[in-house]
């Protein structure tokens, strides 16, 4: 059996191949930097070697002579462009050049443009510049950060999550764990380059840009540019991956677009890896105090989470991740407190699982302290505080089956033939720890419009302004209109990725394929309508005067509920169309009036889990083994195995794809990602493939993934939860505490790297 | 393992890069760069002292007008136009760049285009024919779901091929060591290894 393509269980999607496969293998995918624009000029950006200050000259004659340059875009060059607001169409509110100083390391200076890579390359290479420098203060820890609450500054936190008395309930526990964790800030690296290319053609701008958001970088771009939306088009039909980092617009876009129009010709500009570490945002550094107090039988009875972000100088950002964890358990009583801390960086962004990764980490890790603390399986302190009901508004899961994640997942990875106490597994040289942690993501969904068109020979065309950033949208899109015009995915194409289509929302927060599959759900079910009233109304023909309601689209054939068939193609043919195309436009419940009329503006207004009267999330059980060894303290993790219950499952190959995928990278995130800062001078000392840590293949063991059948048609008439950035959710706790399991060392801060485990334990 | 050329430490994943591809290629010094535009500046249109060079790639010539610092990777993408090779660092680190040159595997960004004057080039456009079969390889990377974005994947391919020519794919463990040149982030690995077990299948 291929592990790829897992039988469906009921309310699961065939494993059908992707419908880009094809081009894929065969390097026919267009990414935005291999559209072919004639006559191209090239930009190389030039940013700046120091953190804080201001620049106090910038010395471009070299480059202006370097052969081949044609022009060099820095400041006072940029008074036509409007600065960006921070928010979800710009992830810093720092201008293209707008002002000399600098708010962080590789801080965008100048662009420089000329007839070849190469002569762009060494003329901003030749660029110098004078700083009147600042002490720059970088990191959580750092003196000079300026500190404050974050509800109510930022957009995702409204007010602390809190309920009862937690001190009260936390003084009164027989058994209690206070602890601190960290998690370090990293960079998503996507293998894609980022890159821009800007071509204009009689007043109008296209863009050329991998992007998770076609129509929020097109509104951005109008708006930094001085332009109406449609002046602009932005193209981006495959992503090389993003993992949140091509969601919001950087300030590269407008400087590159300025440059093209000046210089009346196309100019790109892909931006280098290093360059990418520090135009581009991150995921920030956290820090966390949890204490937990729970009765002598394991059940919790208070729980507080304070965690501090860090962020620039410019913005207020923060992720919040403290919404998921206080809702996790039946928790008694419950309180929270979130921080940012300003420091001199770039504004943070998205980063896969934004909140979760780095929150439900420290809550996790801190369950497994407990177990121990109460002599219990951490698998059954879980079960035991598993509730169907959330403790902060007391509002029920619309759908939780984390307890049938656990047992399916523990009979997999034969968790219970495991001795539960710390060092005691071992085969040869190795130390082996097994650990285990809750993995969830909470649902959210989306206004989104799609267009289906239905051709009398049988094929469909689906589009929608969604983007393929290797989820798999194309096919899940393309599947959903194949199922419900009777049609095979062969027949259907899937056009997306260009503002030129029907606006899809950003492709952030795992919401595409829900909101996506909802629309084409709708738009085909207007199509359906219309075909069966096509073949109802016929003067002649099988179906003529048949009841529409009871028709239904199978296999090319549109049936009648007395039996009665005709092929499709005969209906349309007999009606005279030669197609049948709808538009349609989802709008999730509980989300503004003018959600779609935003979502045309650029704006995609989520209905988030914790707004709607049953809270929706998606669950899993995760499981990894790791293996020590007990000399050289290497660590080597063999298997990882997770067992999700997220909704309706589109396709259970992509799907599978997708959480195998988000596994390897919550155990990259916990074992090997960290973006290292000098603290003398705050630079990133690790800008490249080499230093910044990405797992290669040699460093991935086996990977089980096990879908759950799960039915949940509240949250979305897809009934699609998304599954995106569930599995790398709860694999870095799983992970410490295997290496506690398999040590007796408890880590608290990640990433654990061997040079933690040296010395100091007694497990050997 | 010491020093490379350049300068700068050797990391375990170039290491292996160098070592699976048996590669020849060396990391290109600023210094070399430098030097290059010295020699050529001045004697061209804009200056940049354009040379010809022949490169031929997939069983086609191109004549191709170049500033000799142009990598082989930037020459098959920008001059030739087959953008199914990816760069994805430029400096040797992430493998979205293997191509073949005379049957072995090599990164395209770590050689200059001048350098490979009369050598056969081998792209993912060079694998199979347009529209015709697939080679096993690109067949089992489908049949395996083996990428997600798929940026990284003609770069596999290539490197998953020359991975079954050397008699590196012999165990699923001997495979991930030969294939840990290309950094895949999507973390489709598991699958990736299982295409080429695959493929190799036949072979082995
Ligand atoms: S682009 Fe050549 S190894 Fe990354
Ligand atoms: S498929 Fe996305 S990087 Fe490999």
């Amino acid at each position: 059996m291929n592990p790829a393509t897992p039988a469906p269980r009921e309310n699961q999607g065939a494993p059908l191949e992707r419908v880009d496969a094809r081009l894929k293998v065969t390097g026919e995918a267009r990414y935005a930097a291999d559209i072919a624009v004639a006559n191209l000029a090239y930009g190389v950006l030039v940013t700046s070697t120091v953190a804080r200050g201001a620049v106090s000259e910038l010395s471009l004659e070299a480059a202006r002579a370097t052969p081949g340059v044609l022009d060099i875009v820095s400041y006072d060059d940029v008074r036509e462009l409007r600065k960006p607001t921070f928010g979800m169409g710009s992830y810093t509110s720092l201008g293209p050049l707008h002002e000399r100083r600098i708010f962080h390391d590789g801080q965008i200076m100048a662009l420089v443009v000329a007839e070849t890579y190469q002569a762009a390359e060494e003329a901003a290479a030749s660029v110098t510049a004078r700083y009147a420098q600042e002490p720059a203060s970088a990191e959580l820890d750092s003196p000079g950060t300026e500190e404050l609450d974050a509800a109510g500054k930022v957009a995702m936190l409204k007010k602390d999550p809190a309920s009862g008395d937690f001190e009260q309930a936390y003084q009164a526990a027989p058994v209690r764990i206070d602890a601190e964790y960290r998690t370090p800030t990293q960079t998503h690296n996507p293998i894609e380059l980022f890159s821009t290319t800007a071509v204009w053609s009689d007043g109008q701008l296209t863009v050329y840009e991998p992007t998770q958001s076609v129509y929020g970088f097109r509104s951005e771009i109008a708006k930094q540019l001085n332009l109406d939306l449609a002046q602009v088009r932005v193209v981006s039909p495959y992503v090389g991956g993003s993992f949140g980092s091509k969601g919001p617009l950087t300030p590269r876009t407008a400087i590159v677009a300025l440059a093209a129009r000046r210089l009346g010709r196309p100019v790109r500009c892909v931006v280098s890896r290093a360059q990418g570490f520090t135009t581009q945002p991150y995921r920030a550094p956290t820090r966390h105090h949890i204490r937990l107090g729970a009765t002598r039988d394991g059940t919790i009875s208070a729980f507080s989470h304070e965690a501090w972000e860090l962020t620039s100088r410019l913005d207020n950002y923060a992720v919040a991740g403290t919404k998921t964890t206080t809702r996790l358990y039946g928790y008694g009583a419950v309180a929270s407190k979130v921080r940012i801390v300003r420091a001199d960086r770039q504004t943070p962004a998205f980063m896969r699982s934004p909140p979760e990764l780095p929150y439900v980490f420290p809550l996790e890790t801190a369950l497994d302290e407990l177990a121990y603390a109460l002599g219990m399986d951490p698998l059954d302190l879980r079960l035991k505080n598993d509730s169907q009901r959330e403790p902060i508004e007391g509002k029920p899961f619309s759908s939780r089956h984390l307890k049938e994640c656990y047992e399916e997942g523990a009979a997999a990875f034969r968790w219970r033939e495991r001795n539960p106490r710390p060092a005691s597994m071992r085969e040869g040289d190795w130390l082996i720890g097994f650990g285990c942690a809750t993995a969830v993501y909470p649902t959210n969904v989306a206004a989104a419009a799609a267009r289906v068109r239905l051709a009398a020979d049988g094929t469909v065309r689906v589009q929608s302004a969604s983007h393929e950033i290797g989820t798999g949208i194309r096919t899940v899109a393309g599947q959903m209109a194949a199922e419900r015009l009777g049609v095979p995915l062969a027949a259907v194409s899937v056009e997306m990725g260009d503002t030129n289509l029907p606006p899809a929302p950003t492709s952030g927060g795992s919401n595409s394929t829900a909101s996506v599959c909802s629309a084409v759900l709708k738009a085909c079910d207007q199509v359906r309508a219309r075909l069966f009233q096509a073949a109802s109304a016929a003067k002649s023909g099988p179906l003529a005067g048949r009841d529409v309601s009871r028709m239904t689209l199978r296999d090319g054939t549109v049936l009648a509920g007395d039996g009665a068939s005709q092929p499709l193609q005969q209906v349309l043919g007999a009606s005279g169309a030669g197609a049948i195309e709808e538009y349609a436009e989802f709008v999730p419940s509980g989300a503004p009036v003018d959600a779609m009329q935003k979502l045309y503006r650029g704006q995609t207004t989520m209905v988030r889990s914790e707004e709607r009267p049953a809270v929706s999330f998606a669950f899993g059980a995760e499981f990894v083994e790791v293996r020590i060894h007990a000399r050289t303290r290497e660590i080597r993790v063999p298997r990882l195995l997770g067992a999700f219950a997220a909704g309706r499952i589109m396709n259970t190959r992509t799907a599978r794809s997708q959480l195998m995928g988000g596994m390897i990278f919550g155990m990259s995130s916990a074992l090997l990602e960290s973006t290292e800062l000098d603290p003398r001078s705050a630079r990133i000392v690790n800008a490249d493939l080499q230093d910044y840590l990405v797992p290669v293949n040699a460093d991935t063991g086996t990977v089980e993934v096990i879908m759950l059948s799960e039915t949940d048609t509240s949250v979305n008439p897809a009934g699609v939860k998304g599954l995106g950035e569930l599995g790398d959710v709860g694999t870095n706790a799983a992970l410490a505490n295997a290496v506690f399991h398999a040590t007796g060392k408890r880590l608290r801060n990640l990433p654990i790297r061997l040079e933690d485990l040296l010395g100091g334990d007694s497990a050997a | 393992m010491t020093h490379s050329v350049a300068g700068a430490g050797m990391s375990r994943r170039t290491f292996i890069c160098a070592a699976a591809a048996s590669t020849t290629a060396l990391p290109l010094p600023a210094g070399a760069r430098a030097a290059a535009a010295r020699q050529t500046a001045g004697s061209s249109p804009h200056g940049a002292g354009l040379r010809s060079v022949d490169l031929r790639i997939n069983h086609q010539d191109y004549a191709l007008s170049l500033d000799p610092r142009t990598t082989l990777l930037d020459a098959i993408r920008d001059h030739a136009g087959l953008t199914g090779t990816k760069k994805g660092c430029g400096h040797g680190q992430c493998g979205a760049c293997t191509v073949h040159v005379d049957g072995q595997r090599i990164l395209a960004c770590m050689t200059f285009a001048l350098m490979n004057h009369g050598r056969e080039v081998t792209t993912i456009e060079g694998l199979s024919e347009p529209g015709g079969a697939l080679h096993p390889m690109q067949q089992a990377f489908i049949d395996h779901d083996a990428f997600q974005c798929g940026y990284c994947t003609p770069g596999q391919i290539m490197s998953a091929v020359a991975c079954v020519r050397e008699g590196h794919a012999h165990s699923a463990a001997q495979i991930r060591e030969y294939m840990s040149g290309n950094l895949c982030r999507c973390a489709a690995y598991p699958n990736i290894v299982a295409a080429v077990q695959q493929a190799a299948a036949p072979e082995a």
